[in-house]
């Protein structure tokens, strides 16, 4: 099955820093937005986005952390 | 290429150096990490087809919900595992389609069939339990900052696990009878499964990566102490018998029977009276896996081949 990996990011209360707080492997877009709603399930999320890896752009720096360890930029 | 020698990195992560991405791995951290990761993600992998097939004993609907809700847990905690693992280099396609039964790195106690509701509830109570400790202790110390946050999660919920066994060895223990026999016995071979779980008694371990790289700070010796710091007042607050109990001369847990020893699978069993045995015999046992080690992988496993043939191409 081809997969695409999506990182979750959420905030708990309005107000709250959206955060990254985790990932998922899913075929499409819809199925990636049930997987990060039942696998994230700790919090009652005020808001949860789910994007696709591969969108993700570097701003400042193409080595730092968060790009890195997801393969690098495209 | 990583920036630092494998001394370099050992004294940056003791002195607080927090490990982002693959590259400012040395190979002997990647390959420590490795290790840790996989034994953690198979072992929450693991335990969800151990817990689905004995949630089919629970007593009520709401019950069963409760049960399930632990298995979504554990199956997304083996989610994080896994994709942290693919971040590093590895393939969660074969780590968790690709390999055979035997292959599996989680520990011996998720290769044994839970019968009734009482060994669910006690699994929850113990194994779980000893997840926590393990756990806690890589959350607090670890070097590898993308798993300390990934941890946050994991940790809430392992708790609840732990509650949930908790309140229902209360329960069936205060009825007395039958359930309380039922608790006792599931005690009886679980209790010393866990203390294994552990593994090698640190007088006997070499040189860990795993300390090393700080990736954790416990010993197995410091962590069973921890498990049995909760567990063994526990049991004695519910009048359940655990085979261990405080010597204040040592100011630690003691174990009352040989350790190592002999275990009955089919009768679930520990050889108390046979005396110890070496670790030698432990691995072996290991290495052959449990009764259901076969049967819990495949349930995992089966429906990949068939579902991906039949969406392949349409969703390319």
């Amino acid at each position: 099955m081809i997969e695409i990996t999506y990182d979750v990011f959420a905030r708990k209360n309005r107000g709250d820093q959206l955060s990254h707080v985790g990932y998922v492997d899913a075929l499409d877009d819809e199925t990636a937005k049930v997987h990060a709603w039942t696998t994230y399930s700790e919090e009652n999320w005020f808001e949860m986005c789910v994007v696709q890896r591969s969108q993700i752009i570097p701003v400042n720096r193409d080595d730092g952390p968060f790009v890195k360890a997801r393969g690098g930029p495209e | 290429m990583s920036p630092f020698t494998e001394d370099e990195l050992k004294k940056n992560v003791h002195e607080g150096y927090i490990v982002e991405s693959p590259e400012e791995m040395t190979e002997g951290y990647r390959k420590a990490l490795v290790v840790q990761l996989t034994v953690q993600a198979d072992t929450e992998l693991m335990s969800a087809p151990a817990y689905w097939m004995a949630a089919r004993y629970a007593p009520s609907t709401n019950t069963q919900v409760s049960a399930h809700a632990i298995i979504q847990d554990e199956l997304a905690h083996a989610n994080i595992g896994y994709r942290l693992l693919e971040d590093i280099g590895e393939s969660k396609q074969h780590l968790v389609y690709g390999r055979q039964p035997h292959e599996f790195k989680h520990p011996y106690g998720f290769d044994q069939p839970l019968d009734n509701w009482a060994e669910l509830v006690v699994a929850n109570g113990f194994f779980d339990r000893a997840g926590i400790c393990l756990l806690s202790d890589v959350f607090q110390n670890t070097s590898y900052g993308p798993l300390k946050r990934a941890l946050v999660k994991v940790d809430m919920e392992e708790t609840f696990h732990l509650r949930h066994g908790e309140v229902w060895m209360r329960r069936l223990t205060k009825a007395g009878g039958e359930a309380k026999d039922l608790v006792q016995r599931a005690v009886d071979w679980m209790f010393p499964m866990t203390i294994e779980w552990f593994g090698l008694p640190d007088a006997l371990k070499r040189h860990s990566g795993q300390l090393g790289y700080k990736l954790k700070a416990l010993t197995n010796d410091q962590l069973r102490q921890t498990w049995m710091a909760s567990t063994v007042p526990l049991c004695e607050q519910l009048g359940l018998n655990a085979p261990a109990h405080w010597d204040e001369q040592r100011g630690e847990y003691v174990l009352e029977y040989p350790f190592p020893c002999q275990y009955d699978v089919a009768d679930k069993r520990w050889a108390f009276d046979a005396g110890e045995i070496s670790w030698d015999d432990v691995f072996k046992r290991w290495k052959g896996r449990g009764p259901m080690n076969e049967i819990y992988v495949e349930s995992i496993q089966r429906s990949r081949g068939d579902v991906g043939r039949w969406l392949n191409g349409k969703v390319a």
